[in-house]
């Protein structure tokens, strides 16, 4: 395998005689590498789940930001290097109040992935821009999600800056256990208390830590509410009223609706 | 020994980058349409340029400008905001809705704040709900959403006969679509009988839910 990359993995702008381009290709890598994220889209509204790893125990838990508001209407979850997310996350709410100044409307959630891919794929150097190229591609996955005319949207975007709509994505180091089971669980009646359950399920299995509200992010984006982060006695309470997936699947699912099994 | 030549006292040039090429607006919206007019004439001063320049820009299915002032300007503003049209189209994968076009106007507009566009900008459109709606422009660019204006070298003109009108107009009692074509024949016949720079023909387009209908009335030529 590594015979193959040879020299061509050192620039970021250079194709490898086999049409590949290595430094994204390790982007890509580098991205399943980041804290576990879960994103459903349901008809209700989308949620967004992440774990944070606490490395130590003196480190301000509340302070780790692994969610981040883009608008009224949008939040994003990001998974990597948080540093570049910082540069992406803070295009894409320029991008949104841009597009609300210039059109009196709200950005749709494709558009802000679409402004933020067009970033994403700027370390190679604009030719018309005056700001120097970047020196390597953002090690930074990304999931859109929103509520705009077309209704609850979620969307992932990668390193290479190629964004796709998902009804349910997993990104970060638990991506591969997490999409499994999203594909499991999900159907497109799922509710939103019941897409938390799911989220809280699958964290729980794909964390490394113990899972606890303390260690994990969790926010909503409904017609009604929009972006709303689950604060502490929020994320207390889906915590305490988290169903175990059971051995048959369609048992959990009735439970959590009612969310009357503590 | 030098030689000195005359060449007179010195003269200032002055710039003067705008003209005035006259042309009027008369738009009312209704409670399922919208409807909005200009005259055809394009002159300066004393001379016609020609009697048969519609002043209106379809940009959708559902949105006209009206936009008079000066000529040159009014081109270039209408190209500018055509083609940005088109960029949101591809862009936004949607048709932009008139409101949007509105605050996008206004921006255009105030971004020359220093050195406007010499333009008097009406828009017309179907909102979201598929109601009329009508947006009133300055040259530089504020916005006011109204129910129904005259704007142009006749604007002073009509805009009191149209407040007489329709001013007191309350919602249980909404213009219909034929009093309001008649209201725009009659504030242009009246405008064409004083000013001099309004005149020749009126052009109409009538915007409802299944389209655009367009229509011609005969003004005075002289």
């Amino acid at each position: 395998m590594f015979l193959t990359r040879s020299e061509y993995d050192r620039g970021v702008n250079t194709f490898s005689p086999e049409g590949r381009l290595f430094q994204v290709e390790y982007a890509i890598e580098a991205i399943k590498l980041g804290s576990t994220a879960i994103g459903i889209c349901t008809p209700e509204g989308v949620v967004l789940g992440v774990e944070k790893r606490i490395t130590s125990p003196l480190m301000i838990t509340s302070k780790i930001e692994k969610i981040f508001e883009v608008d009224k209407h949008i939040g994003c979850a990001v998974s990597g290097l948080i540093a570049d997310s910082r540069t992406m996350v803070e295009r894409a709410r320029a991008e949104s109040q841009n597009h609300w100044f210039t059109y009196n409307e709200q950005m749709s959630v494709e558009s802000v992935a679409q402004a933020v891919s067009n970033l994403a794929i700027q370390f190679s150097g604009d030719y018309d821009s005056k700001e120097p190229a970047m020196s390597r591609p953002f090690g930074v996955a990304i999931m859109f999600a929103g509520i705009d005319n077309n209704g609850p949207q979620l969307f992932h975007l990668d390193p290479s800056g190629t964004y796709v709509q998902y009804n349910a994505k997993a990104i970060g180091s638990g991506s591969e256990g997490a999409q499994q089971t999203l594909q499991e669980k999900y159907h497109k009646s799922m509710g939103l208390n019941e897409a938390i359950n799911v989220i809280l399920n699958i964290l729980k299995q794909v964390m490394e830590d113990k899972l606890s509200p303390t260690n994990i992010e969790i926010v909503t984006v409904t017609p009604d509410k929009l972006y709303h982060m689950l604060d502490k006695d929020e994320l207390q309470e889906v915590f305490d009223k988290l169903v175990p997936f059971p051995e048959e699947t369609k048992a959990s699912t009735s439970a959590a609706v009612s969310g009357t099994v503590a | 020994m030098d030689t000195i030549i005359d060449r007179g006292a010195p003269k200032a040039r002055n710039f003067e980058p705008y003209a005035s090429n006259g042309g009027s607006i008369v738009a009312i919206s209704g409670k399922d349409f919208a409807i909005v007019a200009s005259d055809t004439r394009l002159s300066e001063g004393y001379m016609i340029y020609t009697r048969k320049q519609s002043k209106l820009f379809q940009l959708s299915d559902k949105s006209v400008l009206g936009c008079t002032g000066c000529w040159c300007d009014t081109l270039s503003l209408t190209n500018i905001i055509q083609s940005q049209l088109k960029s949101y189209l591809y862009d936004h994968n949607t048709v932009m809705q008139p409101n949007s076009i509105a605050q996008l106007l206004s921006t255009l507009l105030y971004s020359r704040r220093f050195f406007p566009y010499y333009v008097y900008n009406v828009l017309a459109g179907l909102d979201n709900n598929g109601e009329g709606c009508l947006y009133s422009y300055d040259p530089v660019g504020h916005c006011e959403k109204v129910n129904y204006t005259a704007g142009g070298s006749s604007g002073v003109l009509m805009q009191p006969f149209l407040d007489s009108w329709l001013g007191n107009r309350t919602t249980d009692n909404p213009v219909t679509e034929e009093e309001a074509l008649s209201l725009v024949k009659d504030a242009f016949t009246a405008a064409g009988e004083r000013d001099i720079y309004t005149g020749d023909e009126v052009v109409y387009n009538i915007i409802k839910k299944d389209g655009i209908q367009t229509g011609v009335v005969q003004l005075r030529k002289d």
